[in-house]
């Protein structure tokens, strides 16, 4: 199945403060991106992908409109996703992170179109041990394609390093 | 079909992301990494400018019949190096790890208590005392030990024997995994050059060895700069070394051919560093004339022959030896040169040790820094060659031996903890950082494996 990008308009981040005043001290701890889908056909969303830069945990509501005449719906698909196992170092910090449909209560998002959900219920995603013979099966797969990948690399076993023959240098370069 | 595709690709995505030692692009390490290479590349140049040397020339036929005959006695050679200066030593690289910054990071106007007191101001995630003690276990105080339990006051028969008879076991089934189980507990003198070679998946094939001729006949051709930086090493450290004096012509044997080797080029992958690039004379900025320079992209420092020395006491084939080498440089000894968030590189080494010295010894912490002796910088130079030149070499071979077995450089963070610990009383007398330098600089008495366990498991904390 090919994989087509979908535009989508990100709004810049606000901050969730209590109250109205905004104080220079406080550092509020959660911010909030707006991702709309403008002059877009319903399609089944697969994957989100995206670049982490320090943030923690991340959640995603998704705003669904049912039918015709009851109101939109906010719906959370993801809960305090962890990006970052130790806020306060480096660890996922500046990683690539994709999410995948799976991870979230099956749904699709036609635009603005719904599917009844019966109730909000975050994601459980700690699932604790993995299932082994999932486990295994997957490994197993994860091999096979490590040996594929193996068998293709030509090894050049003995690396030429000059250029026929010639190895006169006479600086390093910057560049 | 397709649920089990995509899971497969996450965990594969996950993998190589990991793999990659996920930081490695991190901004702020590229940043300084960048600098830092530049420094090294202007340093490497305007040796080749005030020598009128070329980085790398093809050697006269004259000269390469010369160097073939003392091939095996290249020490006895003596060269005016005297113009030749190491392109950097450990103190200049501690003073790039100062200055790394994280550009997210937010501890306020004033000094909190959680201000990093020691000088590595990079917020990576180390391991306390407890998370060691889980992740070293079989260095604890109920399980045998080589360097403990091996002394002459116990009867072998209490642990000795039946560890020699596992490790001959595990030697003759070939097991590599039992075989880095196995090492934990120490290798037995008689088994470890077997043992690090079934744990580094080192056979001396035939194909091997003739790879390593080809590398001594690329020698032999092209005459580089940095073999006159690698003999002016081997000449200031192990030279002068009461133990490795006698390897001085191994030293070259594979140092020169090491600098050759293309296939060393394939760690980069995982190297946040970037191998030098130059063009063939004349060929300035055309693409199919650059080369990567050295051939294998790591340009030597101050001391770094003391990474082979320790090596030469197990294997004596020169192919072999180089082998041995060349994995333990690519899976280890890189890390302690270049800058990554890596747990075993040597930025997590540094802040491991600096925050075990603050958390389990803060009041010798403390002292050592208002005398201006920040501890660090006593035991960078340590930590940065994994300690080889300043243990007794069986004891070196000893913490070797665990660097393998957990396949991870904390154990020398943890070792110059220690080290602290066990001279503690003599530094808490001391007022001046010459005068702790002093009380720490000779550290061929110690042995290593009292000193892990007791910081580890015998200590009051």
């Amino acid at each position: 199945m090919s994989r087509v990008s979908v535009p989508c308009h990100v709004k810049g981040t606000v901050a969730l403060q209590v109250g109205d005043v905004r104080t220079s001290h406080g550092r509020p701890g959660v911010l909030v991106i707006d991702v709309t889908f403008p002059n877009v056909a319903p399609f089944e969303l697969q994957e989100i992908t995206f670049k982490n830069y320090y943030t923690a945990f991340l959640s995603i509501r998704v705003r669904q409109h049912t039918s015709m005449h009851t109101p939109a719906k906010w719906v959370t698909c993801l809960r305090d996703y962890c990006l970052m196992p130790d806020p306060h170092s480096e660890e996922g910090a500046q990683e690539y992170v994709s999410l995948f449909k799976h991870q979230s209560p099956s749904m699709t998002f036609p635009k603005w179109l719904s599917h009844p959900v019966p109730c909000e219920q975050p994601v459980p995603l700690l699932e604790g041990l993995p299932d082994p013979s999932r486990v295994s099966s997957e490994v197993q797969q994860m091999w096979a394609l490590t040996e594929m990948i193996r068998a293709s690399h030509t090894s050049t076993r003995i690396g030429r390093f000059d250029v026929d023959g010639c190895y006169d240098l006479n600086l390093l370069s910057y560049t | 079909m397709l649920q089990e595709e995509s899971d497969i690709s996450l965990i594969i995505a996950q993998i190589v992301q990991k793999l990659k030692g996920s930081n490695l692009y991190a901004q702020l390490e590229r940043q300084a990494w960048g600098s830092w290479e530049k420094r090294i590349l202007k340093s490497l140049n305007s040796m080749c400018t005030e020598l009128s040397i070329p980085l790398a020339r093809k050697r006269p036929a004259g000269d390469q019949k010369e160097l073939l005959n003392k091939w095996n006695e290249m020490g006895t050679d003596e060269p005016d190096l005297s113009l030749f200066r190491p392109v950097y030593a450990p103190k200049d690289f501690l003073e790039v790890l100062i200055n790394l910054r994280n550009p997210n990071y937010e501890n306020g106007d004033s000094l909190s208590f959680r201000t990093h007191l020691g000088l590595i101001q990079v917020p990576l995630k180390v391991k306390d005392i407890p998370e060691l003690k889980e992740c070293f276990a079989e260095l604890g105080l109920n399980t045998g030990q080589l360097g403990i339990d091996d002394s002459t006051q116990v009867p072998p028969e209490l642990f000795e024997n039946e560890h020699v008879r596992i490790g001959q076991k595990v030697l003759a089934e070939q097991d590599s995994a039992a075989a880095q189980q196995y090492i934990r507990q120490g290798s037995p003198t008689a088994l470890r050059a077997e043992l690090w070679a079934l744990i580094l998946n080192i056979s001396s094939q035939p194909e091997d060895i003739l790879y390593y001729e080809q590398l001594k006949t690329n020698v032999i051709q092209h005459d580089l700069l940095v073999d006159s930086l690698i003999y002016k090493d081997v000449k200031l450290t192990a030279s002068n070394d009461d133990y490795y004096f006698v390897f001085e012509d191994y030293l070259y044997q594979v140092l020169l051919c090491f600098s050759r080797d293309t296939s060393v080029l394939s760690h980069f992958a995982y190297n946040s560093a970037s191998p030098p690039k130059s063009y063939i004379r004349g060929k300035l900025g055309l693409e199919e004339y650059a080369v990567f320079y050295p051939p294998n992209g790591v340009i030597p420092f101050h001391g770094f022959s003391m990474y082979v020395a320790p090596l030469c006491f197990l294997y004596h084939e020169p192919s072999k030896l180089y082998q041995i080498f060349r994995e333990m440089y690519v899976r280890f000894f890189f890390r302690l040169h270049s800058i990554s968030s890596h747990p075993s590189g040597i930025v997590s080494l540094c802040l491991l040790f600096e925050t075990l010295l603050q958390t389990y010894l803060p009041q010798l912490f403390y002292h050592l820094r208002e005398i201006g002796a920040q501890p660090l910088r006593i035991s960078f130079k340590w930590m940065v060659r994994a300690f080889s030149g300043y243990l007794a070499t069986d004891q070196l071979l000893l913490l070797w031996d665990r660097i393998l077995g957990y396949n991870s450089l904390e154990i020398l963070a943890v070792l110059a903890a220690a080290v602290f610990a066990f001279r503690a009383v003599n530094l808490m007398e001391v007022t001046s950082l010459a005068a702790a330098e002093a009380v720490l600089a000779d550290l061929s008495t110690l042995k290593v494996m009292p000193l892990l366990q007791i910081f580890l498991f015998a200590t009051v904390t």
